[in-house]
């Protein structure tokens, strides 16, 4: 009862915490950044770090603050409604599996490392094409999300993770451009020279990071539905506020259960994980947040510029931007569609038994 | 067979452990073989030993106080209960004067009211069914016409109920009844006991699509009863019969139905054995995905009636998700079931193989209870505070 009171308490003060920083009545800085490079800004990234987010899940004798998933995806929900470019779901990734000596520098926010993992569209494992002899890597990785404002990068390979710096020979970054106004990275390593940092297996943060992601897209998810819902109450046609049309209130009813559905099963997901962290339940019960955020938040997004009409489908209204970044994060850490599977697989033995 | 061992003066004292156990030994031991998991609304010469079994272990109110008979359980124990009857598959009885009239009474009723009715209820001796609703007061219940004229000491009864369920088992209705036409429709309505076996009342069984009959019609034809089954102040009875839907809204919310069909839908896709076609799993997965889901956010409403909170508006997205659910999973057993679909009774005999009956029950959970459109009327403006 004590710890769940502390919980609350710990939440409440991250959510007042993110108000700050995260504000999701002023996007002017969000729109500034689009389609700039590296897409984010170095001073925001720091005042984060100050407020011990990038330190939010690791145990306070390295510097942490020692708080679970519930706390995790609290602060992500902040983010996702005020769309932060930032890359904190990568970079926390990161430091779950950084060794204590490079902690430090990373957690004040001075140097910035982000996550290699990816080779493969819509996956959730690390890929195994690159090498690592010989203190060198080769090989190639993508879909690395803000890669160009990166110091240095931490490279999953068979059985840890290395460390490699930004601007070491031998590696080359391409960048892609995001509709949200971001990129990923492209990254090729050519015997480039990187140094072993830890063991930690690679399932348990990707599991984490794709929650993190669930719950940013249940803030953008909400953030849409309140935005709309204001309009559908000020926006008046045939002498009327269109909030009051039937039709677009059991549209706008509908979305709002998806969006409870979320908020049920990204809390249940973060609740089961801090209880029982790299479980196969806790793993399956992060599939399905991710199943169901991925898809609430492209149906909520889609919908709320067909319910602000015209003026929804320019560029100079912020609720584009909700969508933008929906069509990004929602095949992050995995797509719909994976994750059902991910979760069928999962579940196989449990489904024969227990239905 | 002594059921003085679930008789217990405080069930609250138990640890909730020690209740679910409890609860699931009285069921395992108690609750008859034949009508576990019936396929349909039992009448009440198929539920009358179970009830008389509840009845006698004083298991039949679990939300009514102590004084008045009931188990007087917390939010929280009567969850369980309620979770532990949805498990093993309990067969509902005929329950409308436990789970509606009792409460209203206990919290509405007079003292010679509580004192002749609430006994015979826990003892079986009064079957209750609930006349709400008329022809032309379906989704806007307040609109409704039967009315009820004082003459003297007596009402005087005129009009017609529809959808009561198991009329035809009850010894006495509960109802709404108009009092007053001239004033707006929700402030002339009052709430009337009348006996079934009163002259000038007629009922008439309906066939549903199911072709089951638990559904009927009831005719009032002068039928005249005492002033003083009136429940509560005259023209009060909309306001009085509101403030109980709280606990029946999250009833019709709770997941067992899904669960139930999905686990059905689960032996129908090993009969017809389309068991890992891709198509197939993908489907079933989202289903599954969607009940966990259900669950999720039903154990949030949950959570908050064990906290003592009351449940607002918002209650109705589990009736409307649920309810939706219920069906997409039916609709996913006609689609694999190929022409067995079809079939008008259970596919080879075996209950548990009877996608159709499934199918045609769920068409109804979208409308009974408020339907899925009145519900979206009602978050719309009282959740999302739209004009």
């Amino acid at each position: 009862m004590n710890d769940q009171h502390d919980m609350s308490e710990a939440v409440g003060m991250i959510r007042e915490s993110a108000a700050g920083i995260a504000d999701r009545n002023d996007l002017g800085r969000i729109r500034k950044l689009r389609y700039s490079v590296p897409g984010f800004d170095r001073t925001t990234w720091r005042d984060m770090c100050e407020m011990g987010w990038l330190a939010l899940r690791l145990p306070e004798e390295s510097g942490g603050i020692g708080l679970g998933m519930t706390a995790c995806c609290a602060l992500m929900e902040e983010l996702g409604r005020a769309l932060l470019p930032e890359p904190m779901i990568g970079a926390m990734l990161a430091v779950q599996a950084l060794d204590e000596a490079h902690l430090p520098s990373v957690i004040s926010g001075e140097k910035i490392v982000l996550p290699v993992w990816q080779e493969a569209r819509s996956s959730l494992s690390v890929g195994n094409s690159v090498k690592f002899e010989d203190g060198r890597i080769s090989g190639t990785r993508q879909y690395v999300a803000m890669a160009a404002g990166a110091d240095a990068f931490l490279v999953a390979v068979v059985n840890g993770w290395v460390l490699v710096e930004a601007n070491s020979p031998g590696l080359s970054l391409e960048i892609v451009q995001t509709q949200d106004g971001g990129h990923y990275g492209t990254l090729t390593f050519d015997q480039v020279p990187a140094s072993t940092i830890s063991t930690t297996a690679p399932s348990v943060p990707l599991a984490e990071a794709a929650l993190a992601t669930a719950a940013y897209l249940l803030g953008s998810i909400d953030e849409t539905i309140e935005r709309t819902l204001d309009y559908l109450r000020t926006r008046v046609q045939f002498g009327k506020a269109i909030g009051s049309f039937q039709a677009l209130q059991h549209r706008m009813v509908d979305l709002k259960l998806e969006a409870a559905l979320t908020r049920a099963s990204v809390g249940d997901a973060a609740r089961i994980w801090d209880n029982s962290a790299g479980s196969a339940r806790a793993h399956a019960a992060v599939s399905r947040a991710k199943a169901r955020a991925s898809t609430t938040a492209m149906r909520v997004t889609r919908e709320a510029i067909q319910l602000h009409g015209g003026i929804g489908y320019t560029d100079e209204h912020n609720i584009g931007l909700y969508l933008r970044k929906a069509m990004v994060m929602a095949p992050a850490y995995g797509d719909a569609k994976f994750h059902r599977q991910r979760f069928a697989e999962l579940t196989k033995e449990l489904s024969e038994t227990a239905e | 067979m002594n059921l003085d061992r679930y008789r217990l003066d405080d069930y609250n004292a138990l640890s909730d452990g020690e209740f679910r156990t409890l609860v699931s030994e009285f069921l395992n031991n108690h609750h008859p073989k034949g009508i576990i998991n019936p396929p349909k609304r039992l009448h009440w010469d198929e539920a009358e030993p179970w009830y008389m079994i509840l009845s006698q272990a004083g298991w039949l109110a679990p939300a009514w106080p102590r004084e008045h008979g009931g188990m007087g359980l917390s939010a929280a124990k009567q969850l369980i209960y309620m979770d532990e009857f949805e498990r093993f598959g309990a067969a509902r009885t005929p329950d409308h004067g436990i789970m509606l009239l009792g409460p209203l009474l206990i919290r509405y009723g007079s003292d010679e009211q509580r004192a002749h009715f609430l006994p015979k209820i826990l003892s079986g001796e009064h079957i209750w069914c609930q006349g709400y609703s008329e022809p032309n007061a379906g989704s806007d219940l307040a609109s409704l016409r039967t009315e009820a004229v004082l003459d003297g000491d007596e009402w005087v009864v005129n009009g017609q109920k529809i959808w009561t369920t198991l009329a035809g088992d009850a010894d006495w209705i509960f109802m709404l009844v108009r009092t007053d036409k001239t004033v707006k429709k929700q402030e002339g309505i009052s709430f009337l006991l009348v006996p079934m076996d009163a002259p000038g009342v007629t009922v008439r069984a309906i066939h549903n699509l199911d072709l089951q009959d638990e559904f009927s019609e009831v005719f009032f034809d002068d039928v005249r009863v005492p002033k003083t089954n009136l429940v509560g102040e005259v023209n009060k009875g909309w306001t009085m019969a509101k403030a109980l839907l709280g606990f029946e809204r999250i009833f019709l919310g709770s997941p067992r139905q899904a669960a139930h069909a999905l686990s059905r839908l689960r032996l129908l896709a090993d009969h017809v054995g389309v068991r890992g076609e891709p198509d197939f799993e993908d489907r079933y997965t989202q289903l599954r995905l969607d009940l966990a889901d259900h669950e999720s956010l039903f154990e949030e409403s949950a959570d908050r009636l064990r906290r003592g909170e009351t449940l607002g508006a918002d209650v109705s997205f589990l009736k409307l998700n649920q309810t939706s659910l219920f069906q997409r999973i039916t609709e996913l057993m006609l689609d694999i079931a190929g022409e067995d679909g079809g079939l008008l009774e259970p596919i080879g005999d075996n209950r548990d193989l009877n996608p159709m009956g499934l199918f045609l029950t769920a068409r109804a959970a979208t409308i009974y209870g408020g339907a899925s459109e009145v519900q979206r009327n009602i978050i719309a403006k009282a959740v999302l505070d739209l004009p």
